[in-house]
């Protein structure tokens, strides 16, 4: 009696884990992924943001400023933001005391004063648990109707974030990206990491795709159709001059997926086409030196550098197997590990490597089996990929691409509700869509612009 | 003498009657010299037979050209839609299929007869890949085909190969059959002649 009672409650403790994780959810499920524990609580300090006040004519721009900055900071998923006080409360003098109340433990204050033929934003960021200014800045903002009026904000988001956390931010930031239009042709666009800014920079009306930034954010380089051979060749554009500059690697195949190297003299790219196939070195600063860093049979494509340029994750179906997998190597070519999960019998396709600008975290996308759709993973390099992260659990998830914070990814996303560019915070899961509606591919997140 | 005194005056009274017109008859036509109407029709008959005859065997002459013509072209463009026809492909595969292999084998000999003839190999993926993985995905394709012609003898120099990924659909549509159309190989003529095998 007393067992058949034991029974029972074990039963019923087990029904709704065995409902928690059904069937489907195992065979699809990528191995080496923990299920259950997605993220790590981490703690978000309440931050706050004081209207900004104007002097000497910037009244008018502040509060668009401080408006600029709120948002950064929101979108940093780095704090609760709290909702700011009526400016007719707010004093001259910052009452400690109140934002203490309030639960504050950063306030952010401004003001914007004329200066010349633009303005100068005088930053504070007040610690209000020990009642004291911890940081000030000045930074220099344009007009408005200037070019680089928001990227100005968006460099004084970005030190308050280095100013509480020492790390980069990301809100100085482009994404560039192939767009699809109805022709079939692509073209690069980029945004402003905030979603706004929205500009069409290639006009070639061919395929134009996996556009790169060059790690001090002054040129794009990416492959295009749009030449004389109608073959795919790397070029690399001037985003100040606008002049471009084709790649002569004097080799036949396909030539796509440019990255740089750290330095930015280098470049890694793939040639496609029979025994050639393979990932090539190029010395651009030289124009020389066309070096074949790995290949055979098989097909090697979208290299991407660690950020010491030493290593060089990347993309094979070495396996003979219809599943390729992520792979890294010495930046010079030689001996490649397997990172992505391996498992026979349930082999993944895993595509698409990107290099965290920090640390040693590769994001990619894959699958279990041959069909479905992809969700975005995380893996640790410095373990040989062994400890991996899902990040993505619904809708299609591809080409992730690390913001300057090695924190956010963004990648092109679909779900029920929209397809387009999402941002996900890989420490707590947040999401957002940046870009909504275009048939967009391959975005490539910036370095810090400034 | 006399006679020829009497005559002149009669032609002279002759002439000032004509001068003035009246009523005096017009000149009788010339007598036939010995050609009758008929046998002068029955020749121009038979010119106009002989230029017929002519121009019929002329005209057979042009129509048994443009017979030879449209054959040749016939064959020419036959020829060249079997040299054009589209390979496909299995799902996230590179192989040649048994239907593949008939279509690539049906090129040979006019591969074989067109030395000249030079060939861009398109390979194109469906959508279900990755984007840049699918570049990749589609140039195999490309080379498997280059390959399995290789082995028939067919030069390497006849061909480039290039993949367009997932990014030139031939159906934009997104189910099973569209993705079979999709995966494939296209060939292009982008230089040289077609020669078809009679003519050797």
């Amino acid at each position: 009696m007393l067992r058949s009672l034991v029974g029972a409650a074990l039963v019923s403790v087990l029904v709704p884990v065995w409902w928690a994780s059904p069937l489907t959810a195992q065979i699809d499920s990528i191995p080496g992924v923990t299920l259950g524990l997605l993220y790590e609580a981490e703690f978000q300090p309440a931050l706050a943001v004081q209207p900004f006040s104007g002097r000497l004519g910037g009244e008018t721009l502040a509060p668009r400023v401080e408006a600029i900055i709120a948002r950064d900071l929101r979108y940093s998923d780095r704090f609760e933001i709290m909702d700011s006080l009526p400016a007719s409360l707010v004093r001259d003098e910052i009452d400690y005391q109140l934002w203490d109340q309030l639960g504050a433990v950063w306030l952010v204050s401004g003001s914007l004063e004329g200066a010349g033929s633009g303005f100068v934003l005088v930053l504070e960021l007040h610690d209000v648990v020990y009642g004291e200014i911890r940081e000030q800045g000045r930074f220099p903002v344009p007009d408005a109707g200037d070019d680089d009026f928001r990227m100005a904000a968006h460099v004084a988001a970005d030190a308050i974030i280095e100013w509480i956390y020492n790390e980069p931010g990301m809100a100085a930031s482009r994404i560039v990206f192939s767009r699809r239009t109805d022709d079939g042709n692509q073209d690069l666009y980029v945004i402003d990491s905030d979603g706004e800014n929205f500009k069409r920079i290639t006009h070639y009306n061919d395929l134009t795709m996996s556009p790169t930034w060059s790690p001090d954010g002054t040129h794009i380089a990416y492959s295009s159709r749009k030449g004389a051979s109608g073959l795919p060749r790397i070029y690399e554009l001037n985003l100040e001059t606008l002049v471009e500059t084709p790649l002569d690697a004097g080799r036949d195949g396909d030539h796509n997926t440019p990255t740089y190297s750290p330095n930015g003299n280098d470049l890694a790219f793939s040639i496609t086409g029979g025994a050639r196939s393979g990932i090539f070195f190029y010395d651009w600063a030289r124009s020389c030196c066309l070096t074949q860093l790995s290949g055979g049979r098989w097909d090697d494509i979208s290299p991407t550098y660690s950020p010491d340029g030493r290593r060089i994750a990347f993309n094979s179906n070495r396996l003979g197997t219809p599943f390729p997998q992520i792979y890294v190597m010495p930046a010079t070519g030689g001996a490649a590990d397997l990172v992505s999960p391996y498992l026979h019998g349930r082999e993944g396709y895993y595509t698409s490597p990107d290099w965290a600008p920090v640390g040693d975290h590769v994001a990619f996308h894959g699958r279990v089996g041959r069909r479905g759709l992809y969700n975005i993973l995380v893996a640790d390099v410095s373990d040989r990929g062994r400890r991996l992260r899902q990040l993505t659990w619904e809708g299609n998830n591809e080409d992730p691409s690390w913001a300057p914070d090695g924190r956010h990814l963004v990648f092109v996303g679909r779900r029920d509700w929209g397809t387009g560019l999402m941002v996900v915070d890989t420490a707590t899961g947040t999401y957002r869509m940046l870009l909504r509606g275009i048939d967009v591919r391959l975005p490539d997140w910036s370095p810090p612009l400034r | 003498m006399r006679i020829k005194h009497l005559l002149m005056p009669a032609i002279a009274a002759t002439l000032v009657l004509s001068a003035c017109g009246g009523s005096a008859e017009p000149p009788a036509p010339p007598e036939p010299t010995g050609e009758t109407q008929a046998e002068i029709d029955e020749r121009n008959d038979s010119i106009a037979a002989a230029r017929a005859a002519e121009e019929a065997r002329l005209e057979a002459e042009a129509a048994a050209q443009r017979r030879e013509d449209q054959r040749m072209s016939d064959e020419a463009d036959e020829a060249r839609s079997t040299l054009e026809a589209v390979v496909q492909f299995d799902y996230d595969e590179a192989t040649i299929t048994a239907a593949s292999e008939r279509l690539l084998r049906a090129k040979l000999p006019i591969l074989r007869a067109s030395p000249t003839i030079r060939l861009r190999l398109e390979g194109h993926a469906d959508e279900r890949g990755s984007t840049e993985y699918n570049l990749a995905l589609g140039n195999r394709r490309a080379v498997a085909v280059q390959e399995f012609l290789a082995g028939f003898g067919i030069s390497a120099n006849v061909f480039t190969t290039t993949s367009f990924g997932e990014e030139r659909p031939a159906v934009n549509r997104s189910d099973e059959a569209a993705w079979a159309q999709n995966r494939r190989v296209e060939f292009v003529i982008t230089g040289g002649q077609i020669v078809t095998s009679e003519d050797n």
